[in-house]
Parts: C-alpha cells; sequence; structure tokens
C-alpha cells in the first residue's frame, strides 16, 4: 500500500462520527487554552488525558488511543491559533509562541484593524497547519524506515540527541536544564524494573511499584504551577480589550500577507522537525526573516500585517512539524510532545517508527485528523472569534480554583489512590518554584517519559557488547548521533563564552 | 534574575537526591540475567551525574553577584495557604466525604479565599460543578467515583 492508500485509510478513521467529536472537542478546548492566559498548551494537554481516558473507557484499546490522540493534538494546535487572539486584542499573549504578535497585531487592534490581523492568523494558521501535515505525510514513511533499521545502541544516541537538544535550548541556564533532565531520569527509575524485575527504590511501598504516574506528575508541574503561581502573584488588570470589528481580511491585507504566509510555514516547519527549537523560537525567527526581507522594515512595530501573518503561521507550522520525531522516532522534541507521547504510551501505544506498521490506524487517523482539526479551526474561528474573545473575561477567582478541581478529579479518576493526589500537590509545589527560579520543566518530563527507554537500550545495547562502553561510538550512526549532541551541548556553550547571545526557547 | 540564594538551596537539595539515589542503588541486586548491565548502573551514573550538576551549579551561584530583589507586587500568601491547605485537605478526605461535599467544599472555600462576598454565586458555582462532573463522569460516562461519604453506602 502506498502512502495515498494509508491517508485514505486514515481519513476514513478520521470521519467516524466519534472522532469528528473528539477532534472538535479538542480543537475547540484548545482554542479556549490558547486564549487564555496562564494555561498553556502543556498544562491544557496534560490536563485533558484523564479527561479523554474517560471519556475513551469503553472503546477497544487501539480506537480508544487513536481517539484521544486525536483530541490530545487538536487542544496542542488548537492552542495555537487561540493565542493569537489575546495578542492581538489585549497585549497580552496566551502563549509564549505569540509573544512577538502582540507587537504588530495590538497595533492594528489599536487601529481598529482587529478584525483583520484575527482572520489573517487564522488564514495563515490554516495554510501552515496544511503544510505541516504535506510534510508529515512525505517524510513519515522513509524516517520511519530509515528508524526501523536502528538497533539498541542507535536509539540510544538518538534520544540523548533529543535529550540534549531540549535541555540545551530550554532556559537560561544550561547546567539547570541538563539538572532537570538528570531528575527526570532518576525519577523514572522508581518502580519495578521492567528489564530485571527488581524493585528499585520502592521500600516496600506498593504504591511505588508501578513508578511515579507520568500523569500526575505532568499535571502537578504544569497545571497546578502555574495556577499556583497565578494565585501568588496577583495579576493586574490588564489593557482594554479592543473591538473586534469586521473580521473579513481585505483584499490588499491577504495580498501582502500571501507571502509571509508561505514563508513562515516552511520556516517554522523545519524548525518544528528539528527537536528542541518549538513553536516560540519558530514565530520569532519568522518575524525577525519578515523584518529583514520588508521593503520597508520601519512598518513593522506599527501595525504590519506581515508580522502577525508570519509568526503565526510559523507557530502552527512547527507545532505540526513537532509531531514528525515523535511519531517516527518516538523522540519528543519539547514539553508538549513529551506529555503527547507519555498519552500514548498510557494506552500501550509506543510511538516510533513500528507505530506506522503496528497502529496505522493511530498514525494515519491521527494526521488525517489533523487535516479535519484545521478546518474547523478555520471555520471556528472566522466568525467566533468575538465569543473566544469573551473567553479571557473568564474571571480568575472562578477559573484557579476549578483548574485545581479538575486536576484532583482528572488524576483520582485515573490513579485513584489518595497518594497519588498528595504526590499531584507536591510537583505542583515543586513545579511553581522551580520555574519561578528558572528551572525548567519540560527537560524533566521529557527525562521521565524516555527515561525508560534510554535505560533499556542502554543495557540491550550494553549486553550484545559484553559490556563494553565503545559500541556507542563504533556504531556509525549511533557516533553520528553523540557527535550531534555533543556539539548542541557545546556550541551555546562556546558562544556564551565569547559573549554572543544565545536565543533560548522559553516554551521548552 | 533575583535567583542566588534560592540556587543555592536548591543545588543542595539536587546533591542530595543524587546521593540518594547513588547509595541506593548500591542496595539493588545486581545481578541480572542475560545482562552485563544490571538495573543498579543507571540510577547510579545518573546519581553521580546529577551530585556533579549541582557542584556545577553551587559554583556558579557562589560566582554570580546577588542583586537586589526588584521592587515587586507583594505576593498573596494568605489567600494562597488557605488554597494549598484546602487541597491537601481535599486530597485527604476525598475517598472519605465523597466527590460532592468533599469538592463542593473545596471550590466554595477557595472561592471565598479568592474575593471575599458573594457567598450566594459562589456555592451555586461550586455545587453545579461538582454536580455536573460527578454526574457526567458516573452517571453517563459510568465512571467509578466516591459519590457521597462512606457512612452513607
Amino acid at each position: 500500500m502506498g502512502v495515498m492508500d494509508f491517508l485514505i485509510q486514515g481519513f476514513q478513521t478520521a470521519i467516524q462520527p466519534q472522532n469528528l467529536f473528539f477532534a472538535f472537542i479538542g480543537v475547540l478546548i484548545g482554542t479556549a487554552v490558547g486564549v487564555l492566559p496562564g494555561i498553556g498548551p502543556m498544562s491544557g494537554v496534560a490536563l485533558l488525558i484523564p479527561v479523554t481516558a474517560t471519556l475513551t473507557g469503553g472503546m477497544d484499546p487501539s480506537a480508544a488511543a487513536t481517539s484521544s490522540i486525536i483530541l490530545l493534538a487538536g487542544v496542542y494546535y488548537g492552542a495555537m491559533y487561540g493565542g493569537s487572539t489575546t495578542s492581538i486584542l489585549l497585549n497580552t499573549p496566551g502563549e509564549s509562541s505569540s509573544v512577538v504578535t502582540t507587537i504588530d497585531g495590538y497595533q492594528m487592534a489599536k487601529q481598529g484593524r482587529a478584525g483583520s490581523a484575527l482572520s489573517i492568523a487564522a488564514i495563515g494558521s490554516f495554510f501552515a497547519g496544511i503544510v505541516s501535515i504535506a510534510g508529515l505525510v512525505l517524510l513519515a514513511e522513509p524516517l520511519s524506515e530509515m528508524a526501523l533499521k536502528f538497533g539498541p545502541a542507535e536509539y540510544f544516541s538518538l534520544m540523548l540527541l533529543g535529550l540534549a537538544a531540549v535541555s540545551g535550548l530550554a532556559g537560561g541556564s544550561i547546567t539547570k536544564a541538563w539538572m532537570m533532565t538528570a531528575t527526570g531520569l532518576l525519577l523514572a527509575t522508581i518502580g519495578i524494573d521492567a528489564v530485571s524485575g527488581v524493585a528499585r527504590f520502592t521500600y516496600d511501598i506498593p504504591v511505588l511499584f508501578g513508578g511515579l504516574e507520568f500523569l500526575t506528575v505532568a499535571v502537578g508541574l504544569f497545571a497546578l504551577g502555574e495556577v499556583f503561581k497565578t494565585i501568588l502573584h496577583k495579576e493586574e488588570d490588564g489593557e482594554k480589550i479592543a473591538k473586534v470589528g469586521r473580521v473579513v481580511p481585505t483584499r490588499s491585507d491577504l495580498k501582502q500577507s500571501a507571502a509571509p504566509i508561505a514563508r513562515g510555514s516552511l520556516l517554522g516547519f523545519f524548525i518544528g522537525v528539528l527537536p528542541g527549537a518549538g513553536a516560540t523560537l519558530a514565530s520569532f525567527f519568522s518575524y525577525i526573516a519578515e523584518k529583514k526581507l520588508s521593503k520597508n522594515p520601519e512598518k513593522f512595530g506599527k501595525g504590519a500585517i506581515e508580522g502577525v501573518a508570519a509568526p503565526e503561521s510559523a507557530n502552527n507550522a512547527a507545532s505540526g512539524g513537532a509531531m514528525i520525531p515523535l511519531l517516527t522516532l518516538g523522540i519528543p522534541g519539547s514539553g508538549t510532545t513529551a506529555i503527547l507521547m507519555g498519552a500514548l504510551i498510557m494506552y500501550n501505544v509506543q510511538p516510533g517508527p513500528l507505530l506506522f506498521s503496528d497502529h496505522p490506524d493511530v498514525a494515519w487517523g491521527l494526521i488525517a485528523s489533523m487535516f479535519i482539526g484545521n478546518l474547523m479551526l478555520l471555520i471556528l474561528n472566522m466568525p467566533l472569534v468575538k465569543i473566544f474573545a469573551k473567553i479571557i473575561e473568564t474571571p480568575a477567582k472562578y477559573l484557579l480554583p476549578i483548574i485545581i478541581a479538575i486536576s484532583v478529579f482528572g488524576v483520582y479518576a485515573v490513579q485513584a489512590t489518595t497518594f497519588d493526589l498528595f504526590l499531584l500537590i507536591g510537583f505542583g509545589l515543586a513545579g511553581y518554584l522551580l520555574a519561578q527560579n528558572d528551572y525548567p520543566l519540560a527537560p524533566l518530563v521529557l527525562g521521565l517519559v524516555l527515561g525508560p527507554m534510554i535505560e533499556n537500550n542502554m543495557r540491550r545495547a550494553l549486553t550484545t557488547s559484553n559490556g563494553d562502553f565503545t559500541v556507542f561510538i563504533q556504531q556509525p550512526i549511533s557516533a553520528f548521533f553523540l557527535v550531534c549532541s555533543l556539539l548542541w551541548i557545546l556550541v551555546p556553550f562556546i558562544l556564551r563564552l565569547k559573549g554572543k547571545n544565545v536565543v533560548v526557547n522559553i516554551e521548552g | 534574575m533575583r535567583t542566588g540564594s534560592f540556587d543555592r538551596y536548591a543545588s543542595i537539595l539536587f546533591a542530595l537526591l543524587g546521593a540518594v539515589f547513588l547509595l541506593e542503588s548500591r542496595n539493588i541486586a545486581d545481578s541480572a540475567y542475560g545482562s552485563e548491565i544490571g538495573p543498579n548502573v543507571f540510577p547510579f551514573l545518573l546519581g553521580l551525574i546529577l551530585i556533579l550538576l549541582s557542584v556545577k551549579l553551587f559554583l556558579e551561584t557562589v560566582k554570580t553577584v546577588q542583586k537586589q530583589p526588584n521592587a515587586q507586587n507583594p505576593l498573596q500568601i494568605k489567600r494562597f495557604l488557605i488554597i494549598l491547605v484546602s487541597s491537601i485537605l481535599y486530597a485527604a478526605f476525598l475517598g472519605m466525604f465523597g466527590y460532592l461535599i468533599s469538592t463542593f467544599l473545596f471550590l466554595f472555600i477557595s472561592f471565598q479565599a479568592m474575593e471575599k462576598g458573594n457567598w450566594i454565586k459562589n456555592s451555586i458555582v461550586a455545587a453545579s460543578f461538582s454536580f455536573c462532573v460527578y454526574y457526567l463522569f458516573v452517571v453517563v460516562l459510568k465512571g467509578s467515583l466516591p459519590g457521597l461519604p462512606v457512612w452513607f453506602s
């Protein structure tokens, strides 16, 4: 079967009524998550894992995995759409990936062109979504076929590269990022060792035998951590919400933004494919690129439509591109994709090269649903943007306690132990303290998700080599990955020594 | 950045964490069926790495000059503590009091902590949230949650 056949099959999966429903709910909640400042895509996806787990409870495992990943991915790219709304109307980015959109978007809103800015952002995001899905379709097969040839040594080195990329680009201090990675990997060793069956660090406490539940840790660190922060730091009332006005873009707006949308989509897609660099960097770079390419760069910052079109396309394309290493190699390149991976593993679906041969319905169903979801978002966002803008006015005094209640409900519904609830609150506090002091959280979650796999592959590789550690260098592909990860660590370090500013990924 | 003193404590804490894993990994049986590398090696190495990184962070904090914290909005300690303590109590008594009552109480107290007054509206919101979640989850989706206090069922 060729790619087209698989894609058609994927569409058949995606247009099943329940999957259409899941995609719709996903993008709807995603847009809301994007609009609400304080809940990012990471906490949004983490919060919804238990909800989807209960929604799909009665289905057979493979269909359940498909439906829930469709919903969760919808939240992810839906948040990229929604993030632009607050940037433009309120001058407050809903996500870190929409920070640059505020520069020109809010200026446009002040000039009464908020409607055009919002619709161009939606059109650009839609186009970018389609570009990244096309890229995903084209790259999925060859990449996963290549990855099938990898042995344990290659896998170990590849995962190390993934960790190096995310840690190298996360936050201000590389030391802190690596500490978070090591902590995540260490926490992953708690529980019964999958290879030998030996209990590690459990001290005969029954709840520890299964290890720390990934879901509990992710919801605690991201969702509760952010809620605690907002409770502690009272936010001042922001600027007034601008009037939306006409939602249909003018012909000249469309003409001016066509090229920036195309460039932003391509750039964003390639940045998204790279592990570690995410939507935030993509939007940032595409804004700079547009400013450099523009004939009159002084327009930027004063309400240039290109300054909205390019970054909004780029961040959406990047979120699609980030799905590629996740689905084909099983390496999440960012915090949000790490959470998606954790969700897949919860359903016993292992992302990676075998995903396309073992669970083609999951992989292709997801790809097809991303197409449908993007279409839904375009339709939702154009006429309903005024309603979404109203979500911003949700009073924080109700929102914050309800997020805590949803977290508790979600963890209890899946785990049903009081221990996990305490763990949740503990990680919430830790998440707040760590994030407040510039310790990036994404590497910790990534370490927790990748930990068991890294360890197993390392031990399998060392077993075949009789404990000889040089096996990782002797295999050429493995050595190549190791050199790449070394460069990823060393280059920013050397740049920093030279006193250059290194662009870091705030989103993680 | 005003992270100097936090980093110093954090580096000590993380070094301790690494040391615990490092030392405790020696108590794990290193027997491995058909494998050169036992289940103790990976945590041992990671513990070591974490200690080394913590030392590096500690040295970095010594070098950096402590800057004065810039004037910030005062932290809302009181409402945070009320909500934190009530979440802990909520977690502890969820199983005993059942979902409906404990969620209602938690939300009501937290709403009041966020903004005093308007207790009729707050209690309506809290009650409808707990009831809706319970109804959707248990009645519609057939999930299992402790609904009412243990002594009623």
